[in-house]
């Protein structure tokens, strides 16, 4: 639900990501870290909720 | 509509004088047009002072939660619309206050005016308003003016499917016909069609009057913490100014508070002086606990809302 | 002081011509209500606008103000030297500004503008603004400025006052800078002085008998401050507050502000907000003691700091112009005016 409200405001509904993961699980925790920086770096840097002070 | 005022009178002047409640939450009449206000009566004599009409926008669970409450306090009795009632339950749900506490005098609303689209109406300031059944006259300095109140009702009040008290202890009138609606969520829809930049510019645009004073956030029943993530200060999360950041993390981060909770009772926008629609983030979150969860609050005092409790059956498909 | 009249059809052009000198600000409608706007080139003030939402006093004391800048850029030269913001003089003029409006913004100067401390960021702001005023022909319901100081045609604060005649402006002039205003608008048409006032005089009878306000505050400053804080009738005005800040930021006389320096990447900025005593944050302690921990104390400090405090301090009036905008706007209607007579009349029963 935080995804859509962020997706109906108007913010990239793949800047994101939700995971289960335990501290046993390493290797999928590296898997989802590197899926993600993938994902949110091909975006773009994002603008939206940022703040500007030059405005 | 059947202003039912009477009956309310009656009911709250019994429960007081036999002493089954200290007091009863309901509205009085305000000190200028179109204006009510929410005052508590603790004896039957009083009682005279409750009125009830279409301009009784404001929600008075927010006046039963545990900060509102002092702990010496004994049985009360609220006047209660389809959605104040719908907040009581969650109240109870959510501990707020025990079901033994409360005396629920439901009404059944058949929806409260926008004050702003008749003062739309108007160039200058209004003097005057009555209200005979579904018909309005108000007046100012320049001009009278007729209107239906089905004409002028407020956004919420239009889409309501839960005019009639769920659950209630005594009721002031018989039940008024629900509406049933093809589209409830018609404004959400209109939003979601637009591409991410016009969206994120429809956001800014209605939060560009916000001057930050919170009404709509100390107006609504759910917003009881005793201190607001934006009170916070060490640390603090949120600039507390006019940046478009800071007020568009606000109203965004209340909505999530409220996600499965909110009843869509628009005390909200009715409190803002500013007339900020901010229900454009909370009714996302209303469609989408229906839409996900089959789920609209307080209407069962045995169900816990879905961001509250896990069930196997929830909607996992965006979680990695 | 002299008398010009303007004909409306010159109106709009002179107030362009103005843009050359002042940046504009006036009252405009939007679906909302009515607010006082800088003007950008192509708007003008709706001068027949409702009683405006908020305040002029953002003019001079913006809500979110930046007030320093300094770069965190150890690479250069001026880094972490704090820098005040540039433009902060630029003359303006608040059109249709209500003489309500102006008496309050001299109330304020009570607290930027004095003996012990002169705020240099509202100083300049003020020194820079030139107000021309519009008498109020309807005053509306809410309004109440004739019992507390001030009144629809009143003169306090104004540098023009002008008349709505119609398909003209009636304008007395009264300062320096009332003079430079219509100057730069090019309004010069001179008025009989003694038919003008005459008028003036007329118009404010007739406008001061509309307002039917009942409030009194003669027996305020007699009152022992201590009797009227242990009143028991506060919480009965409290029960219904919910502590938001509505009242306080559309009001034209409360002052507080929160300052606070924000930092990203290489730029450090210092704001000042607008703060309000409804919040619990205002006077939260770092020791985590709060002494208006309750709702029912903060909304006490408001009555009473506006209608007792600052009276016996400054023996100026109340801190009220009777602009009602408070009463207009308080979600759940509590009336200033209710309390001030609550508090006027109360007597102890010793």
């Amino acid at each position: 639900m935080m995804g859509n409200l962020l997706e109906q405001m108007g913010v990239d509904r793949d800047r994101i990501h939700f995971s289960w993961i335990s501290s046993a699980e390493a290797t999928k925790f590296v898997d989802v870290v590197k899926e993600i920086s993938d994902k949110v770096r091909a975006l773009g840097p994002n603008k939206k909720f940022v703040k500007d002070y030059n405005k | 509509m059947d202003t039912c005022i009477e009956k309310i009178r009656a009911i709250a002047a019994d429960l007081l004088a036999r002493g089954t409640v200290e007091k009863v939450i309901g509205f009085a009449d305000g000190s200028i047009p179109m204006a009510t206000r929410p005052i508590a009566v603790s004896s039957p004599k009083e009682v005279e002072k409750l009125v009830f009409n279409s301009v009784c926008g404001l929600n008075l669970a927010n006046y039963v939660s545990k900060n509102s409450l002092s702990k010496k306090e004994g049985k009360i009795a609220v006047v209660a619309k389809g959605c104040d009632a719908r907040n009581l339950v969650t109240h109870i749900v959510e501990n707020q206050i025990s079901r033994d506490q409360l005396v629920i005098i439901g009404v059944p609303c058949t929806g409260m005016v926008d004050k702003r689209k008749i003062a739309a109406l108007f160039e200058d300031e209004i003097t005057g308003f009555e209200e005979t059944g579904d018909t309005l006259i108000i007046t100012s300095s320049s001009k009278t003016e007729t209107v239906n109140k089905a004409d002028v009702l407020r956004h919420n009040c239009q889409v309501c499917t839960h005019r009639n008290p769920p659950v209630y202890d005594v009721m002031a009138a018989d039940p008024v016909p629900e509406q049933t609606l093809e589209q409830p969520y018609a404004d959400v829809d209109h939003i979601a069609a637009m591409d991410a930049d016009a969206r994120w510019a429809y956001f800014e645009e209605l939060t560009q009057n916000c001057i930050r004073c919170y009404a709509c956030r100390n107006a609504c029943p759910l917003c009881y913490c005793p201190t607001c993530f934006v009170d916070e200060s060490s640390p603090q999360w949120v600039g507390k100014g006019q940046d478009t950041t800071d007020v568009a993390t606000f109203h965004f981060l209340r909505a999530f508070h409220c996600a499965g909770r909110c009843t869509d009772c628009g005390a909200c926008v009715e409190a803002c002086p500013m007339g900020i629609n901010v229900r454009d983030f909370t009714r996302k979150l209303n469609k989408d606990a229906l839409e996900l969860f089959g789920w609209e609050a307080g209407l069962d005092l045995d169900k816990r809302p879905p961001l509250d409790v896990y069930s196997p059956n929830d909607p996992n498909d965006f979680i990695k | 002081m002299r008398f010009i009249t303007i004909d409306k059809k010159n109106w709009t052009q002179g107030i362009d011509q103005s843009r050359k000198t002042y940046q504009v600000f006036g009252p405009v409608r939007d679906e909302n209500g009515c607010q006082i706007k800088p003007l950008a080139v192509d708007t003008h003030p709706e001068m027949d606008a409702a009683v405006t939402v908020m305040s002029p006093k953002s003019v001079l004391f913006p809500q979110t103000e930046k007030i320093l800048t300094a770069t965190l850029d150890e690479s250069k030269e001026d880094h972490h030297i704090m820098k005040p913001v540039e433009n902060g003089d630029i003359p303006r003029v608040v059109l249709g500004i209500r003489p309500y409006d102006a008496r309050a913004v001299q109330l304020l100067k009570l607290n930027f503008d004095n003996p012990d401390y002169q705020d240099p960021y509202w100083c300049e702001a003020y020194d820079a603004t030139t107000f021309v005023g519009l008498g109020v022909t309807h005053p509306g319901p809410c309004d109440f400025s004739t019992a507390v100081g001030s009144g629809p045609f009143n003169e306090e604060g104004l540098d023009v006052i002008m008349a709505d005649m119609d398909d003209k402006y009636l304008a007395k002039i009264l300062t320096e800078k009332g003079e430079k205003w219509a100057a730069a608008c090019g309004f010069d048409l001179a008025a009989d002085a003694r038919e003008s006032q005459a008028l003036f005089d007329i118009l404010r009878k007739e406008a001061e008998k509309q307002i039917q306000a009942e409030v009194a505050t003669d027996q305020l400053a007699e009152k022992n401050i201590l009797d009227l804080y242990e009143a028991p009738f506060w919480d009965d005005v409290a029960f219904s507050c919910i502590n938001c800040g509505t009242c306080t930021f559309v009001c034209p006389t409360c002052w507080c502000f929160d300052i606070q320096d924000e930092t990203r990447h290489n730029t450090a900025v210092r704001f000042r907000n607008w703060d309000t005593c409804m919040s619990p944050l205002f006077t939260h302690h770092a020791s985590g003691h709060n002494p208006r921990g309750t709702r029912v104390q903060r909304v006490r400090q408001r009555f009473m700091h506006k209608l007792k405090y600052f009276l016996d301090k400054y023996d100026q009036g109340i801190m009220c112009v009777g602009c009602g905008r408070c009463v207009a706007s308080c979600p759940v209607n509590i009336d200033i005016r209710e309390v001030c007579n609550r508090m006027n009349d109360y007597e102890t029963t010793k």
